[in-house]
């Protein structure tokens, strides 16, 4: 029983081991990385997230019913698209993992005594012998090369060793964890968008000016005070901007004037100008004149009504009320309704309510493209005729709530940071020994750099001449 | 516009000049030649670099906001980081390609339809200073890419010399392979981690305009195929079997898909980024 326990438990190991080796491979990332870019293509010749008929129509059947099963028209949600992005990550956090703590040692460790066939193996090495005479001792020889190093900026550790000393020299650490910093930001990355697509949400609202809503999804309303566009000089839209206040449990708590570029922001929920127009079921106010009938006559100056707002008319006995108004005017035979063909303003039409000494007498609907058809007001000597009207501005907002953004952020600045270290700072090491000779005293040097090593093997040559001219010279 | 036109005609004529003298240095390998050519791209700089001054003043917005303008300041940024490197590795041949590369881009520059090159109103969404650093990061970083891009060309001529132990003495003067790849990977270095800044204040200014700051339209995911294949290419260097050739090889892929990011896409694709 037990035995076999053990070899279950082994053949587990072995199989984690195996996908732990399947991940830990940069031929496995490059795979991956160039795959990434080739399929990703796809999805900018392929439109995406069309009508499933549009494929049909570019493509022909057949095709389309391949581009479908595949997931091309919606191919940056399609599983194997996902399945790469998996494949990245995992490889990231395997590969990251699996290094990072012998790089973590290596860094501590500060191997001082080295043997002097070491340094002559480094990318870059010197040797030579500084005549006693002139050179000094190893102890002096010593403190050139410390001082020398240090005013390079290397930190440095040395130690005595039997027949003279050893001095190692070191900077730049930093930079050998910048490709980890890098793929813990892009983990992180992943992370917030991964949770925005989640826990995010996005909508639309629309709002005319000096009406509240309510928030989709959230417990508090906005308002509309006023849209309003600015122009160039040259008469080109400048930009588009609402005033807006955030309305909640009946009271003001937020007023903001928003733009293309500023939005609103509250409790998490983003709102963006994103279009305008003029409402299609009110106005602002209408212009209307009376008419005798019999004269077939204007009669005094022209009046404006506003929204839901009755008006006297004067030197009459009547009153209108504008109650009802549709931007494009049609009208439904069957169930007698009166309904807006489309937002546009295209046949624009009110509906006012007329009261004779208060008493509501009719209701006409009255057209503003044709002035022939106006109202005869019954039991009077009057017509209404509609002159113009003034609309009621509306602001389209798209609203979004995105709670990884901020993930996102966090991880671009950490990459940042990691960038700085991979590529801005180098881990450089410097190994000198310095030995008694027969008639002097030997100085071997030599040196290493993680990457960019024109730039160094210029800085070791600079060492090893300031070496050379100044401890031989002494 | 006068003045920036005069002063984008100035610095065509000064990059020609320029990319002549160092094909001449590199040809007759005469000091003369060379010193010349390194004081001529200084003057071609200046006559680029007043371009975006005389821009900015005539349009009262930083110069980066349509094809044209971006591209003379590809080519401001490609001269900088070139005279930098000649100024630190001493490598005057390398000036005989990437000046060539950087004239190549004035032609097209010049070339464009009138529409791209006029002076534009900022439409609404462009006003942020996000847009601005957006498009700044990111032409360092394809000025990075196009100067190593020519080192790339140049490893490959070199290194099947080296290999075939062949003598050319045009490519002898050509800098050791280990040489080209190293300022490759160097100008990949700073390309890099600018185009990454430009993905991401891109993303931030998307944000901030319409509410998602990835929407994978054509330029964006481009950005991306690119970003890909230069991660592709520092991998490669670390990579057994991956370094030297192949790694040349990615990095003039990740310049062509540049070219395509930048070109084709506004031209071919349709999008967002009407612009540059
Ligand atoms: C498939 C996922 C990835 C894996 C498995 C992976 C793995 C590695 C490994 C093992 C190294 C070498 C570590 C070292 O030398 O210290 C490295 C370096 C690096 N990685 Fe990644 N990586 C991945 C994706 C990425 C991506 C997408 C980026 C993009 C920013 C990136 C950025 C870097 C950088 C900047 C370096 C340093 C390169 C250099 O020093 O030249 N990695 N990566």
């Amino acid at each position: 029983m037990e035995k076999i326990e053990k070899q279950e438990v082994k053949i587990l190991q072995t199989i984690g081991d195996k996908i732990w080796a399947f991940f830990n491979s940069l031929k496995l990332t490059l795979t991956v990385l160039l795959s990434l870019a080739v399929v990703s293509i796809i999805g900018t010749v392929v439109e995406q997230g069309k009508p499933l008929e549009f494929y049909a129509k570019t493509y022909g059947e057949r095709i389309s019913s391949y581009v479908l099963t595949l997931g091309f028209h919606d191919m940056y949600h399609a599983w194997w698209f996902f399945t790469l992005l998996v494949f990245l990550a995992a490889n990231i956090i395997v590969c990251t993992i699996d290094r990072f703590p012998q790089k973590w040692k290596a860094s501590l460790e500060k191997r001082v005594d080295v043997a002097p066939q070491f340094i002559k193996n480094l990318g870059n090495s010197a040797s030579f012998t500084v005549n006693t005479i002139n050179g000094g001792d190893v102890f002096s020889v010593k403190n050139r090369v410390i001082e020398i190093l240090k005013k390079k900026r290397y930190k440095i550790k040395n130690t005595d060793v039997s027949d003279g000393a050893a001095v190692f020299a070191w900077k730049g650490t930093a930079g050998r964890f910048g490709s980890d910093i890098v793929h813990v930001s892009l983990i992180t990355i992943l992370t917030g968008a991964i949770i925005g697509s989640f826990f995010g949400f996005k909508d639309y609202i629309s709002i005319n000016e000096n009406e509240t809503v309510n928030a989709p999804k959230s417990n508090f309303q906005v308002r509309l005070d006023k849209f309003w566009l600015d122009y160039y000089e040259s008469g080109e839209i400048k930009q588009y901007n609402s005033q807006l206040t955030v309305v909640e449990n009946g009271k003001d708590v937020l007023s903001k004037k928003i733009w293309v570029n500023e939005p609103l922001k509250y409790k998490g929920v983003w709102f963006y100008q994103s279009n305008y127009g003029m409402a299609y079921d009110r106005i602002k106010e209408a212009r209307l004149v009376l008419k005798d009938k019999k004269k077939n006559q204007i009669i005094g100056e022209p009046f404006v009504v506003k929204w839901l707002e009755p008006f006297k008319i004067p030197g009459t006995n009547l009153a209108v009320n504008l109650a009802g108004f549709v931007s494009d005017f049609g009208f439904d035979e069957k169930t007698k309704q009166i309904y807006p063909r489309s937002p546009e303003h295209n046949n624009p039409a009110i509906q006012v309510i007329v009261y004779d000494n208060e008493k509501p007498i009719s209701g006409p609907w009255l057209f503003l493209n044709y002035p022939e058809i106006f109202a005869t007001i019954p039991n009077t000597n009057y017509d209404l005729i509609f002159m113009g009207y003034q609309g009621l501005q509306y602001t389209g907002l798209s609203m979004t709530k995105d709670p990884g953004t901020n993930i996102v952020w966090i991880g671009s600045i950490i990459m940042a940071l990691g960038f700085i270290l991979a590529f801005f700072i180098f881990n450089k090491k410097v190994w000198g020994r310095i030995q008694k000779a027969e008639n002097g005293v030997d100085i071997y040097i030599g040196g290493m750099i993680n990457k960019n090593k024109i730039m160094f093997e210029r800085e070791f040559s600079e060492i090893t001449a300031c070496l050379k001219t100044e401890v031989t010279q002494k | 516009m006068i003045l920036s036109l005069m002063f984008f005609d100035m610095a065509y004529w000064f990059y020609l000049i320029t990319a002549i003298l160092y094909i001449g240095n590199w040809i007759f390998r005469r000091d003369w030649i060379g010193s010349t050519a390194t004081v001529m791209t200084f003057i071609a700089l200046f006559a680029n670099t007043m371009i975006l001054v005389a821009r900015t003043f005539e349009s009262g917005h930083a110069p980066f906001s349509n094809l044209y303008e971006s591209m003379v300041l590809f080519v401001w940024a490609m001269a900088i980081g070139y005279l930098v490197m000649e100024f630190k590795y001493k490598v005057k041949v390398v000036g005989a390609v990437v000046m060539t590369l950087a004239f190549i881009a004035m032609i097209a520059a010049s070339k464009l339809p009138y529409r791209f090159q006029s002076i534009e109103r900022l439409n609404p969404a462009l006003q942020s200073i996000w847009l601005e650093i957006h498009v700044f990061t990111t032409f360092i970083g394809y000025a990075g890419f196009a100067i190593a891009f020519g080192l790339s060309i140049m490893y490959l001529v070199k290194n099947r010399m080296e290999e075939r132990g062949a003598k050319v003495s045009l490519i002898d003067s050509f800098p050791q392979s280990s040489v080209l790849d190293e300022l490759s990977y160097k100008c990949i270095m700073w390309g890099f981690p600018f185009l990454t800044t430009g993905i991401i204040t891109g993303a931030y200014w998307a944000n901030n305009a319409w509410g998602t700051y990835w929407s994978w339209d054509p330029k964006e995911t481009w950005s991306l195929i690119t970003w890909f294949i230069y991660a592709a290419y520092l991998h490669a260097r670390v990579t057994r079997g991956w370094r030297g050739k192949r790694a040349a090889w990615l990095s003039i892929i990740g310049f062509l898909a540049v070219i395509f990011l930048y070109w084709g896409v506004s031209f071919v694709l349709p999008g967002l980024h009407a612009y540059a």
